[in-house]
């Protein structure tokens, strides 16, 4: 059950926060912990009850070894391994092994037929969780992480299961860190309802549904198209295409984000901020303190910071990073497709360390080649260079292989005119063009492939209004809206609700 | 006072939500397109032409005594002419594909409408008969919320953006605007092209001749078909049932030639008009072997969809009980049309070879 069905709206919800601020009024704490888990398991035993197996063995062996670790601290780095192996490697066998065994048949001269291997869905955001609180666990108890002054010894069963299985986070993120859960859950104020908070998660939950349904969603059907055939499009489709799937990819993820911050806000509990308008990055670097922040945080805390982070040599420092980034990109998907991406962006965030050029308001105090940068680009500039970056990165990220990500290169270096446009813009044949089309086919036939590219083109608009408008957070933390602002909202909330079920084309049963 | 406007903001929005989706579900369940709950109102038409969506709807809510049974081959009939002819009120029960399951459920819904159903005009398409002999809606995607007797899936219609944006206005354009003809429903020949060139351009010969299969391959299949469909005529001895096999192109017999199956499919044919004509309520008819109409393929579009001409011809023809099959002569017939697609392959589509105007399949 996704967040974006009316199930969740009508029924899941609802009940979820009857029981638990019900349980709470009356003071059965530990209970109402329990109908949280519940409710999280009921949630993703819908996904399958297979992956509610694997959810909770790893949790509980998870948990297992952590006690482990505190009891014999002796053998706390074996245990310590033992656990971030034994999760990498339940991570590794689900998403990787086809991966592997694919590259090493291919080296061996051999073809391989993929392995029947269904992923759990959120196995790697709650594998990281689970690996987050195993170091910082093993930090507390040497005393080693002074951040981190959560007193993770004191963490029950029910508590860590709770932060792992935690519903709003467990599909898609974000990554939280076990201090700054539990120590919610834990706090008796956060127990009671609150009409700010409230206030704040329907705000929240609608802004996100709406980017996720009206605009991701549609945006979607332009970015599948396109990168389907590639082969087919031109320059400028390609292009148009590309940024249509950059808006896309942000609107997917970053609504889902706020709808699953805005309905643990309901229950009263902050989830850490995913995304801060990565589209108005000033720098690549700067770009990943925007988007997937957590993910962005996990790497550094757990992965940059151990290799040595930038305190050992230039050098070694522009490695860390590209190390960071390799493994990011491994993280967002097991093909050559995603590694070239992250080698990529790390690439790029590593240029922008050397200090030829920096942006305006984003200067460090020291550069890998230089004191001081180069050259000084003004911040709009910076702004739109980045995200020229990150847009061509993105044909890795979404080519379903790196022939197709070489011709999506090809197609667009290389000016090819005209072709793709109408074609491509036709996939918007969506309820909303309905009338438009029908009138356009009525007055002027050949007239209705436009309507399609206007469309798309309105969508783009759309979409980046909204990327230089505040950001959902900044909506929410500038107080109640307005009542102009409420109109819009319920208008979002209630386009989105019916664009939740839609009428199918039987394409193939036409006769 | 913070707290106040939070508050506010909180009764506004849910208000106003529940207040306009009431409307909205108010709104669909009063026009509603896909008469998931009542016939049409307030002088709306019966516009159709989303059969998975709508025809268990008109099953259920429309009034009637008979029905026009089948496959995309049985849409483009129209109503009017069964009326006249059998002096009854009928309207469409298709089922793309047209498996025998699939359209049994249709039978079974419009049994328990309430409707008192004298006629059903029952189109056999070959291939249901060594379809799957259970319902293919769910499998196949079609929207169940409309199919099963749940309300709390209505959701899915009460609340659903091509309904709203689409199918609504769709429906109060064809009531209120333009000339709809209600007895066109499911019509899909006014928006194709019939003719040699469109039925040459749409077959794909299979590339290999197979040698011709054993004729029982299907008969556990078939045997699950025929009790479906001779379960609906025994437990219904009051309503007539007119079955046929429809006039498919000789393109069609030549591509079940060449895959062996074409001994299987008469096999199955004679095997379910054996069982059929037990019943003194049925009646049987073939328009297989028409030669001059399935010889002639200006008549299609494909190798199976013929024009609404097709269409009235055999009707007319069922009302002169022409092409009766009966216990004495349905073994012949079906022979002979073997003999006639035998003489199909090695003589009748040589010319359109030598031509080049066959594509085979890749």
């Amino acid at each position: 059950m996704s967040f974006n069905s009316f199930s969740f709206i009508l029924i899941f919800l609802p009940v979820v926060l009857i029981i638990w601020y019900g349980l709470n009024y009356f003071e059965k704490r530990k209970l109402a912990d329990l109908s949280l888990i519940a409710a999280s398991l009921v949630l993703y035993e819908l996904f399958s009850t297979n992956f509610v197996i694997i959810l909770l063995i790893s949790c509980i062996g998870t948990f297992g070894i952590t006690k482990l670790m505190t009891k014999y601290e002796g053998f706390s780095k074996t245990f310590l391994a033992t656990g971030i192996i034994g999760n990498l490697l339940l991570l590794g066998y689900f998403k990787y092994t086809n991966f592997f065994l694919t590259n090493i048949f291919a080296v061996l001269g051999k073809e391989l037929s993929e392995l029947k291997i269904i992923l759990p869905i959120g196995i790697s955001f709650y594998v990281f969780s689970q690996i987050a609180f195993l170091i910082d666990s093993y930090r507390y108890s040497k005393g080693t992480d002074n951040r981190e002054s959560f007193d993770m010894e004191s963490v029950s069963l029910s508590e860590y299961i709770l932060y792992i299985t935690f519903f709003p986070k467990i599909i898609q993120g974000p990554i939280a860190l076990p201090g700054e859960m539990i120590s919610q859950f834990r706090d008796v104020e956060k127990r009671k309802p609150s009409a700010e908070n409230f206030r704040k998660g329907i705000e929240l939950f609608t802004i996100g549904l709406s980017k996720k349904v009206l605009l991701g969603d549609n945006l979607s059907k332009i970015a599948d198209y396109g990168f389907q055939y590639t082969y087919y499009m031109d320059t400028l489709t390609g292009l148009l295409v590309l940024i249509s799937y950059s808006l896309q990819l942000y609107f997917d993820f970053s609504g889902y984000c706020d709808m699953a911050e805005g309905v643990s806000m309901m229950i009263g509990i902050e989830l850490p901020r995913n995304f801060n308008s990565p589209y108005k990055a000033i720098s690549v670097r700067n770009l990943w303190q925007r988007w997937h922040m957590t993910l962005t945080r996990f790497f550094v805390r757990y992965v940059y910071i151990p290799l040595g982070g930038s305190k050992k040599g230039k050098l070694r420092t522009a490695l860390n990073v590209l190390i960071v980034f390799v493994l990011s990109g491994f993280w967002h998907g097991a093909g050559w497709t995603y590694i070239c991406w992250g080698l990529v962006m790390g690439i790029m965030v590593v240029f922008d360390d050397l200090g030829i050029i920096a942006t305006k308001g984003d200067i460090k105090k020291n550069y890998l080649l230089r004191e001081k940068p180069m050259f000084i680009i003004p911040q709009k500039i910076g702004q739109i260079l980045t995200y020229i970056m990150f847009l061509v990165s993105l044909v890795f990220f979404r080519s379903q292989n790196m022939t197709y990500a070489l011709q999506y290169f090809k197609q667009l270096f290389i000016p090819t005119w005209p072709g793709f446009m109408y074609k491509t813009s036709a996939v918007l044949d969506i309820p909303e063009n309905y009338l438009a089309t029908t009138a356009t086919n009525l007055y002027a036939k050949n007239m209705t492939n436009m309507v399609y590219l206007v469309s798309w083109i309105i969508l783009l608009i759309i979409s980046f209004i909204v990327i230089r408008s505040k950001n959902a957070k900044e909506i929410v933390d500038s107080g109640a809206p307005s009542k102009r602002f409420t109109a819009f909202l319920v208008i979002l909330f209630v386009w989105s609700f019916i664009s939740l079920s839609q009428v199918s084309t039987f394409i193939y049963f036409q006769f | 006072m913070n707290k106040n406007k939070d508050v506010n903001f909180i009764k506004n929005f849910i208000r106003t939500v529940i207040i306009i989706i009431l409307l909205i579900g108010v709104m669909v369940f009063l026009i509603d397109p896909f008469f998931h709950y009542h016939k049409p109102w307030f002088g709306m038409k019966a516009v159709l032409n989303d059969k998975e969506y709508q025809c268990i709807g008109t099953l259920r809510h429309f009034d009637y005594d008979a029905l026009i049974v089948g496959s995309s081959v049985a849409e483009n009939n129209d109503n009017s002419w069964y009326d006249e002819a059998f002096n009854c009120k009928s309207i469409k029960a298709i089922r793309s594909y047209g498996a025998t399951a699939d359209l049994c459920y249709l039978l079974d819904e419009a049994f328990s409408s309430g409707n008192d159903i004298k006629k059903i005009f029952y189109n056999i398409d070959p291939s249901s008969l060594n379809a799957e002999a259970a319902p293919t809606f769910e499998s196949t995607g079609c929207p169940m919320y409309l199919y099963d007797k749940n309300p709390l899936n209505d959701i899915r219609y009460l609340y659903n953006k091509g309904v709203i944006f689409e199918k609504i206005p769709y429906m109060l354009v064809n009531s209120y605007l333009v000339d709809y003809d209600e007895n066109l429903s499911y019509n899909w020949a006014k928006w194709k092209n019939f003719g040699s060139e469109s039925a040459l351009g749409l077959y794909f010969r299979p590339k290999e001749k197979k040698s011709m299969m054993d004729e029982t391959v299907y008969d556990d299949k078939l045997s699950g078909n025929i009790e479906l469909l001779t379960n609906e005529v025994k437990n219904h001895p009051d309503t007539e049932f007119y079955f046929f096999f429809p006039a498919y192109s000789m393109l069609w017999w030549d591509g079940i030639y060449r895959t062996g199956e074409r001994d299987a499919f008469i096999h199955c044919e004679k095997e379910m008009v054996k069982a059929l004509l037990k019943y003194e309520n049925v009646r049987v008819f073939c328009f297989q072997d028409e030669e001059e109409i399935i010889t002639n393929l200006d008549n299609y579009m494909d190798s199976i969809h013929f024009s609404p001409e097709i269409n009235k011809y055999m009707l007319d023809k069922m009302v002169e009980d022409e092409n009766r099959m009966t216990e004495a002569n349905y073994e012949d017939i079906l022979d002979n049309m073997k003999n006639l697609s035998d003489r199909i392959v090695n003589e009748l589509i040589v010319p359109y070879e030598e031509n080049g105007q066959i594509t085979y399949e890749q």
